[in-house]
């Protein structure tokens, strides 16, 4: 199947295993939503540590405290993504909380180096004037949703917990009718995915897409649409019998 | 087989290797986590044969998630320990460093040219030093160093303050290496711009102190520490560099895959640079500004500047541990 021609948004990678996963890329929206999390939870962090070292430095002195709140600052700018990500979660809490996860474009677990080049980056990514203009040009004109910083470190922010697709189950077929012809294995997931997906349309709609192919199913209507759910209730079910 | 039938013999293999990555990703992966990697791939084979046998997206995602979740387990890097800091500071950061020998001489010029330049500008046409620094830096120059050697002591006089400018150093300071590597990511041009502006306004400062100012106190406060900042930042300079390099000059690789390269042999230099750079605020915080003689402070400063010749040049020449 050529990339080019999908419409949504998995990619899929081949494993060493001989496997291929497909892993759902998020996009600059949610990623948006994560990173006004995360810099809601450093303002945070960074309002409690000055309190905290604000009521300490009678204790340990003004310049002491002062010292402190800088280091705090500096952590919280420049470490806490890096700390997040290249740990086992491999997502920041703002990223976690939308169920998102950065992994290398091959699906493996980030190291250490990849966090530190694809949050340093980030510099250049929020810029000009920390409006992030970079960085969405960057995910928007790029394959899978990535940034300058994920194209230097060759990492993707991939949908942890993959969204269900929801399901309405259609009453089974009466009948399971074998394929006329031999269909190509994206036509026969496109079928399968008919069967999956027609509790969800209305019938008018089952029909509308069911009269496209009214070459293989040699019927229109209500008729085609029975007779494509029993064809792919053969290829499901029956196809594999021996 | 249906896809029921599928899914009903297979269950309790799914469920048991599911409750085998739960359990080694919370931490705890118990005696039969060496089960993990043939579960892993028996699983991968169901969702092999669940693909092509087209038995549906519900039992295909599930498998699918599955396989994710094992993947990321058993393929999590390893974090190495002390010997791997070790191994670094001894051998990877200084061979890096001489590696990239074209870069350093590179950064190196962009840094002292324009900083000599300044330097000479104050002996013969102070103009070019008041530009750069603005009637506010001169200023502020003629404060801390006008007077005698002591008045950077007594600046520090008060409780902590020594300590509160170390933390400012690491703040400030170690945040600009951070920046000059990022920079790299504009074809180098933000890199080049970073180190060659501080050259610029450090050579300035130099060129004016010594022009209207007491030179000692000056170069008795720098001379610790200047050999770890001046290096640190040179190097996290070539991180950039090489960055930039990778998309001005990808070589016989796609530009993204050069990038992705770049950035993981730039990885022991922006290491190194920002570890350099964390020393010289410890020296900068604690050493240079206290009432020591002059004569001592720069013996210092000329130690430190031959140990890193020293160690950039020699420093894991002869390890037999291949980088």
């Amino acid at each position: 199947m050529a990339e080019t021609d999908q419409l949504d948004t998995l990619q899929s990678v081949e494993l060493a295993d001989g496997v291929e996963i497909r892993l759902r890329m998020a996009g600059p929206m949610l990623r948006v939503g994560a990173y006004l999390i995360d810099f809601l939870i450093r303002a945070l962090i960074l309002v409690i540590v000055a309190f905290a070292i604000g009521f300490a430095g009678i204790a340990i002195g003004a310049k002491v405290a002062q010292g402190f709140i800088l280091l705090a600052w500096f952590l919280m700018d420049w470490l806490y993504p890096v700390v997040f990500e290249a740990g086992k979660r491999g997502a920041t809490p703002g990223k976690r909380a939308l169920g998102l996860r950065v992994v290398q474009s091959t699906g493996s677990p980030i190291t250490l180096g990849q966090a530190v080049v694809r949050n340093f980056l980030r510099f250049i990514d929020s810029m000009p004037l920390f409006t992030y203009g970079f960085g969405v040009t960057g995910c928007l004109a790029s394959k899978r949703f990535q940034r300058l910083g994920d194209l230097a470190a060759g990492t993707v922010v991939i949908y942890d917990r993959m969204p269900q697709m929801p399901l309405i189950a259609m009453p089974p077929p009466i009948a399971a009718v074998p394929l006329s012809v031999g269909l190509t294995a994206t036509e026969t997931r496109a079928l399968v995915l008919f069967r999956e997906r027609a509790g969800l349309w209305s019938d008018g709609r089952r029909a509308e897409i069911a009269d496209q192919a009214a070459v293989l199913t040699g019927d229109t209507g209500a008729g085609g649409v029975n007779r494509l759910m029993a064809m792919a209730h053969w290829v499901q079910e029956k196809r594999n019998e021996h | 087989m249906t896809p029921g039938d599928f899914e009903h013999q297979n269950a309790e293999r799914w469920a048991e290797y599911e409750r085998l990555v739960a359990r080694v990703e919370g931490g705890k992966p118990g005696p039969e986590a060496g089960q993990l990697p043939r579960r892993f791939h028996e699983l991968c084979l169901d969702l092999s044969l669940a693909e092509s046998r087209m038995y549906g997206s519900r039992i295909t995602e599930r498998l699918n998630a599955l396989v994710i979740r094992g993947y990321e387990v058993i393929y999590r890097t390893r974090r190495g320990g002390w010997e791997n800091v070790v191994a670094f500071l001894a051998v990877d950061f200084p061979r890096a460093v001489r590696s990239e020998w074209r870069l350093f001489w590179l950064c190196s010029a962009v840094f002292w040219l324009p900083f000599f330049a300044m330097m000479f500008s104050a002996e013969h046409d102070i103009r070019w030093i008041q530009a750069v620094l603005g009637a506010d830096g001169m200023a502020s120059m003629e404060q801390m160093y006008a007077g005698k050697e002591e008045q950077l002591s007594h600046l520090r006089s008060e409780y902590g303050s020594n300590f509160m400018m170390f933390c400012f150093y690491i703040y400030n300071n170690v945040a600009i290496d951070f920046r000059i590597f990022a920079g790299g990511m504009a074809a180098g041009l933000g890199s080049l711009f970073f180190v060659l502006f501080n050259g610029l306004q450090i050579g300035a400062s130099a060129g004016y102190v010594n022009h209207a100012c007491n030179p000692e106190s000056f170069w008795s406060f720098v001379a610790g520490h200047s050999s770890f900042e001046l290096l640190g930042m040179i190097i996290s300079g070539m991180s950039g560099m090489r960055l930039g390099l990778a998309i001005l000059r990808p070589g016989r690789l796609p530009r993204v895959r050069a990038l992705v390269q770049a950035s993981k042999q730039a990885m022991p230099l922006i290491y190194g640079a920002a570890l350099m750079t964390f020393m010289a605020a410890l020296v900068e915080g604690f050493w240079s500004a206290q009432a020591i003689p002059s004569t001592l402070k720069y013996t210092v400063g000329i130690v430190g500047w031959i140990l890193h010749i020293l160690y950039f040049s020699l420093a894991g020449r002869s390890s037999i541990h291949a980088a």
